[in-house]
């Protein structure tokens, strides 16, 4: 394989940092494997985001603004990545490690019968062959794993991964014709927005996250929020907020919810689980605030301070909210 | 209806893993393996749609593993699924994403089904593949992210999908695939009467044979290959305040955040 195709993930044109990262990903390892580099955007708003997206070293953006794309779950998306994918030849296909992409992944990998490889936070090139790094059971083994009796790849790369790098722009803005003979099953009736359309919990910079310690719902946005706030960055929860029913599951993270690398994950009551560490281990900095000294966020956080969640993390925002003023 | 549960049969996530530098695989043997956190999910989700739909609605288990996991697969039978299917030849070691789909889509072929459920994501592979590849080798829609399932008969699926920021009301022909969130509901305990009614039911047993694929699977047929294995950079131990009140508890962190240049 040596072209390397980005899908893009968006809602109405609004699209992740991870789209970025992608970009500037695809070209770097499009250069190595002497091929080019494309992005897809498909759907309502795709044109706008394609303008923005010429900003990044891509070689063509190929758009459909097709509204079947936003009607249809799924199943026109397939069709248009499978046909750039087969007009491009040998790919590497690269889609963000969320829930819509592993969705996208595992479908087109089969249209494509191509090798798939998952939340992947690095690329390496051997001879040609494109080798996917990822950290594997609970972050205990990192796996180095390359395609083989195949001409496609696809691979869930992780959120924050890899820098964003706009330049070197100039490229083509092709649409896409619609691929023919096709009949879409599952009729997306309506659709409902239930968090404040928060899209990117994966590619926050900073994420404060609650577990048990909060003890019902409200600190999540009384306390937590301002926070993140103060800093940039989204609420998290641990599955025990989850499953109390404090917060929707989309806010999970974890072995069965989300998996973040953000530069800072502050953790407020929460243990800190092999079940939790899975999806944030890899964060930059670990801030823990526990009223138990010897839980297990000890072992692996930066820092672990000692008391009450409900006094500090109030004081904590107002210091940060007063080193931005006098910023 | 016939409903189908995908299960995998996993290592206990806080099981102590390795993967054998030869193979490259994850070693298997000697590891207690358990049902997929997911697909327990999903096992629920089935047997709630059975006790809603009644009459002749039942639950198969469907399961691609080494015959070692059959008293794993009993689990699963005395949550209340009525039999079993498990495809289990050596030819499958070494199967990936790719070749797990196909495998699983032949096997299924045969098994048949209205409603296919499967987990999101396995624990082990953690790939999150199989279920849409699944559904492409099947060629039957895939709904995915289903927290609610809002009606299922007659040839007709609705539910809730869950999305970043709410869900979506999407709706579709059976038969299809869905994929479930824990969102369904806490998988049930297994009461002493379904353990001992596990004992007397069916686990039908397939083989690569019984197939009869056109292409290659196992490690011979993936599309993958683990060339490098290694640690990672392990993480030191916290560094830990005692913080007397609010006040301090803050200035530890602020001071902190201050020091790795975060604010
Ligand atoms: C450390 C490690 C790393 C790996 N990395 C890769 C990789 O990068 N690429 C790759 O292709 N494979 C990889 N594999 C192999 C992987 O285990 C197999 O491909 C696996 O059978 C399918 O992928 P998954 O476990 O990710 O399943 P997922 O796609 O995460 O599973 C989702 C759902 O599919 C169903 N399902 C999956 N497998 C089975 C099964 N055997 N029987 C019944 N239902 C099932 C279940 O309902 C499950 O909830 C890896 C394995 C290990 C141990
Ligand atoms: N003997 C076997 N029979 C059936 N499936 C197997 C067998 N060995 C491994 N598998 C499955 O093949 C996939 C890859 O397993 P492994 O090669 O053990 O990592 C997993 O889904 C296993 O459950």
């Amino acid at each position: 394989m040596q072209n390397v195709i980005v899908f893009v993930e968006h809602k109405s044109g609004q699209t992740r940092k991870v789209t970025f990262e992608l970009a500037t990903e695809a070209r770097k390892l499009a250069d190595t494997l002497g091929g080019k580099a494309y992005a897809v955007v498909l759907g309502t708003g795709a044109s706008t985001l394609a303008g923005q997206l010429t900003k990044y070293p891509l070689d063509t953006i190929y758009t459909a603004e097709d509204a079947d794309v936003d009607k249809y779950f799924l199943d026109p998306i397939v069709d248009y990545v499978e046909a750039v994918a087969k007009t491009a030849g040998p790919s590497l296909v690269l889609v963000p490690n969320t829930m819509l992409g592993r969705d996208v992944a595992g479908r087109v990998a089969a249209r494509l019968q191509a090798g798939l490889t998952s939340d992947v936070t690095g690329f390496t090139t051997e001879g040609g062959k494109v080798v996917s790094v990822a950290p594997k059971l609970q972050g205990s083994t990192i796996t180095g794993c390359a395609f083989k009796n195949t001409e496609y790849g696809v691979a869930t790369v992780r959120p924050n991964a890899f820098e964003a790098q706009a330049g070197g722009g100039g490229a083509q803005v092709s649409a896409l014709d619609k691929p023919a003979g096709k009949s879409y099953a599952l009729v997306i009736e309506n659709e409902v927005e239930e968090a404040s359309g928060e899209m990117g919990l994966e590619e926050a910079p900073v994420v404060i996250s609650g577990g048990r310690g909060l003890g019902g719902p409200d600190p999540f946005t009384t306390l937590l929020k301002p926070l993140a706030d103060a800093l940039g960055g989204a609420v998290g929860a641990s599955r025990a907020a989850a499953d109390a029913g404090w917060v929707p599951y989309s806010l999970q993270i974890g072995q069965t919810g989300k998996i973040v690398s953000p530069q800072l994950y502050i953790a407020a009551g929460i243990s800190g689980a092999i079940q939790h560490k899975v999806g944030m281990q890899t964060a930059g900095t670990i801030v823990a605030i526990n009223r138990d000294a010897t839980v297990p966020i000890g072992e692996f956080a930066d820092l672990l301070v000692v008391g009450d969640l409900f006094q500090i993390v109030p004081e904590l925002t107002k210091m940060v909210e007063g080193a931005k003023a006098h910023a | 209806m016939k409903i189908v549960v995908t299960v995998k049969l996993v290592p206990d996530t806080n099981a102590a893993k390795r993967i054998d530098p030869a193979t490259k695989r994850l070693v298997r043997t000697g590891l207690e393996t358990v049902l997929n956190p997911f697909d327990e999910y999903a096992i629920e989700a089935a047997l709630q749609l059975k006790e809603k739909l009644g009459g002749d609605t039942t639950v198969t288990v469907f399961t691609m593993a080494p015959e070692t996991g059959k008293e794993t697969i009993r689990k699963a039978l005395a949550m209340g699924a009525d039999d079993a299917v498990m495809l289990s030849d050596a030819g499958l070691e070494g199967s990936d994403v790719w070749a797990t789909s196909y495998a699983m889509a032949q096997a299924l072929k045969k098994t048949g089904f209205d409603l296919l459920i499967a987990g999101g994501l396995a624990d082990d592979g953690n790939t999150g593949g199989v279920p849409g590849a699944l559904a492409e080798y099947l060629g039957v829609p895939a709904l995915t992210n289903v927290r609610k399932i809002e009606e299922a008969g007659d040839g007709k699926i609705r539910a809730q999908r869950e999305t970043d920021s709410g869900y979506q009301v999407v709706s579709g022909p059976l038969p299809s695939l869905i994929t479930v969130t824990m969102a369904v509901g806490e998988p049930r305990y297994a009461s002493l009467k379904g353990i001992m009614g596990a004992k007397k039911k069916t686990i039908v047993t397939l083989m690569l044979a019984d197939l009869g694929l056109d292409r290659a699977v196992g490690t011979d047929g993936a599309k993958t290959e683990v060339l490098e294995i290694s640690a990672p950079k392990p993480r030191e131990k916290a560094r830990v305040v005692e913080a007397a009140d609010g006040a301090s508890g803050a200035q530890a962190i602020f001071d902190f955040l201050r020091e790795k240049k975060l604010i």
